[in-house]
């Protein structure tokens, strides 16, 4: 998949991942989990992340829910609200399963609930870089 | 006066009271009424008595002058045929006698008066007429001479006493008739007050029952209603006469109780949804703080186990799990400890300890979690003896380190001192964190409270301090703190020094406590 997806053309070399995660051992395994295949930025709570895909424009954001200083839904919110950022690929994930209609209602694109399988995450963020 | 005396009066005793008075009147004017009749039904009698009398007297009166005429005019005549009148009246006249003393026997005067008439009359006739009739049959104009004279003054005699008897009866019959009407004007003029002041009290009664009874019922039926609709400060007007006033003060009396029971029951309700919420929300902590770790320890398992790693890498996933999985299994002792407690089966294993070497441990073990926080330990250099149980206090000591290191995300000094105070031991833990907003420090002991950090992204179930606090007043202890929002938390704690145990003796040295 990885192959097929690097034959096409593209602006950067690697893809750049923004992960919003505040507890640091989850950010090792999402980065672990993705194989290191891509670029990542790290955002530890609802204000960094907004400043770095702001700064950075990623090309995925791996967001989860709750976060300090700004919910992960108000981060979607504004991401959503931006002209520059709308269209970027948002993952969102949480401990709770029941978030899930609101989270794809404020404009997740995919889901996935903790713990996750990290096969799993990284079949769901390459879809998603796939798709765009 | 009659208010005060009405007013200390039951509502029974009062409708009782009324109802009295008005049979009473009632039956007044009753007897007023039938005196009244019986005054005129006497006059009447009288009246026919006296009718009567007068009756009687001048038929008798005739009957005696028909007697002298008759003899009269025999004598003129010498016709014994004439004297027929006289021999009938003589007949008759002992009846009509009687008849007239029977009538007026009841007037002592009027009857001597006819005793007297009839010895006058007898006296004529036996000693006068049976007389003329003897001369009579010797020489008329002897006889005629002594009706002339003699009869003469003895019949105006007899009808002067006639005259005297029917005007005394005629007097005496005015008077009576008069009396009675008056007697009878007198008992219907009462028996009409009376009846007039009846239906004037009947109406006062009955509007006295409407405003003392009704009212206030309508009134109370209405309040009632009110309350029954939800109105629980519904009231009603203590006004009310005896009864009425009693049920009034029972209403308010009941209201108040009820009242009283819902803000009861509110305050119960509001302190079942209270501890309702922090239950939803320690489901909430526990699924999330328990997933966190959970993530982590399956995610790297997987990772592990599915692909190929250097033996650094390998061996850094592994510490991360190990950490995780202590993390998960402490965070279950927070939980089990917390149920010990609910549970009153919170025991501790007491023995004799030094302080200082404990704190000492601790800090050696934090100090290794976090590159960031600079961790200063001052202790003196005596040992610390106090009596208690090394696990629990490591527990207490661990998590106010914990919590200096998490809610100080920015590093900075974090620092663990103790010292003698007195006979007690005091350790302080001081951070230069984020501090405690002051809204939030009253519910910082409070069992799940996480005041606002529960959104924070700093982990934590909010049984820390709570365990904590129990640990050491069960130890006999005090924990408190001081914090500054922005500056950093101060949390001391002061734990009861083993006595008779100074400072010479030996460290280390650890007396089980059976």
């Amino acid at each position: 998949m990885r192959k097929a997806f690097n034959t096409k053309p593209q602006m950067k070399d690697e893809k750049l991942i923004l992960i919003c995660e505040d507890e640091p051992t989850l950010r090792e395994l999402i980065r672990a989990s993705l194989n290191g295949a891509y670029e990542f930025a790290e955002a530890r709570d609802g204000f960094d992340a907004l400043g770095l895909a702001r700064e950075l424009t990623p090309d995925a954001v791996v967001l989860d829910l709750m976060l300090p200083r700004k919910s992960g839904f108000e981060v979607l919110a504004e991401l959503r609200e931006d002209e520059r950022l709308r269209s970027i690929p948002v993952l969102v994930m949480t401990a709770w399963s029941d978030m899930l209609d609101d989270a794809l209602a404020a404009g997740a694109d995919a889901f996935i609930s903790k713990p996750f399988d990290p096969d799993d995450l990284k079949i769901a963020v390459d879809e998603l870089l796939a798709g765009q | 006066m009659t208010r005060f005396r009405l007013g200390s009066l039951s509502l029974e005793g009062r409708l009782l009271a009324a109802s009295c008075l008005l049979a009473i009147l009632v039956a007044g004017v009753f007897v007023a009424f039938i005196l009244a009749l019986s005054s005129l039904r006497k006059a009447t009698r009288e009246e026919t008595q006296a009718k009567n009398v007068t009756t009687a007297a001048l038929q008798l009166e005739n009957l005696v002058l028909d007697a002298d005429n008759a003899l009269r005019t025999y004598v003129l005549t010498r016709r014994p045929r004439v004297l027929a009148p006289y021999y009938s009246a003589k007949k008759q006249l002992p009846l009509r006698l009687s008849k007239l003393q029977h009538l007026v026997a009841k007037d002592p005067a009027q009857a001597r008066r006819v005793t007297e008439l009839s010895t006058e009359i007898q006296d004529y006739r036996v000693t006068f007429a049976e007389a003329v009739l003897v001369i009579a049959k010797e020489s008329f104009p002897a006889a005629r001479s002594a009706t002339k004279t003699e009869g003469n003054r003895r019949v105006a005699d007899i009808r002067m006493r006639f005259a005297e008897l029917l005007r005394s009866e005629n007097a005496r019959t005015v008077d009576r008739s008069e009396s009675a009407s008056d007697r009878s004007q007198r008992a219907t003029a009462i028996g009409v007050a009376g009846l007039s002041a009846s239906t004037v009290l009947i109406i006062l009664f009955g509007l006295y029952l409407a405003r003392s009874i009704a009212h206030p019922v309508r009134a109370a039926a209405a309040g009632a209603t009110r309350f029954a609709e939800g109105d629980l400060s519904t009231r009603l007007e203590e006004s009310g006469p005896g009864e009425v006033g009693e049920l009034e003060r029972a209403f308010n009396e009941m209201a108040e109780r009820l009242a009283r029971a819902r803000r009861e029951l509110e305050a119960q309700n509001t302190q079942l949804r209270e501890s309702e919420r922090l239950k939803t929300e320690l489901v909430n902590t526990v699924s999330h703080e328990l997933r966190t770790p959970l993530a982590s320890v399956l995610g790297f398992t997987s990772i592990l186990l599915s692909r190929e790693f250097g033996a650094e890498t390998r061996r850094h996933y592994l510490g991360i799990v190990d950490a995780q999985a202590r993390r998960l299994s402490s965070l279950i002792d927070d939980f089990l400890d917390v149920r010990r407690i609910e549970q009153g089966r919170f025991e501790l294993a007491y023995e004799l300890l030094d302080l200082g070497a404990l704190l000492q441990e601790e800090s050696e073990l934090y100090r290794g979690q976090s590159g960031k926080h600079r961790l200063e330990l001052a202790v003196p250099p005596d040992p610390l003896p106090v009596r208690g149980d090394p696990d629990r206090l490591r527990q207490v000591i661990g998590n106010l380190l914990s919590n200096a290191i998490k809610y100080s995300p920015d590093g900075g000094i974090v620092e663990l001192a103790a010292e003698r105070d007195g006979d007690a031991v005091r350790i302080q833990v001081r951070d230069e964190g984020v501090g405690i907003p002051v809204k939030q420090q009253p519910g910082i002991f409070t069992k799940f409270f996480r005041g606002d950090m529960a959104g924070s992204g700093i982990g934590g179930t909010g049984l820390g301090l709570a365990v904590s606090r129990d640990i050491v007043e069960s130890h006999g202890g005090r924990i408190g703190f001081t914090s500054a929002e922005g500056e950093g938390t101060t949390f001391w704690l002061e734990l009861p020094g083993a006595n008779g145990v100074g400072g010479d003796s030996p460290q280390g040295e650890q007396a089980q406590e059976s």
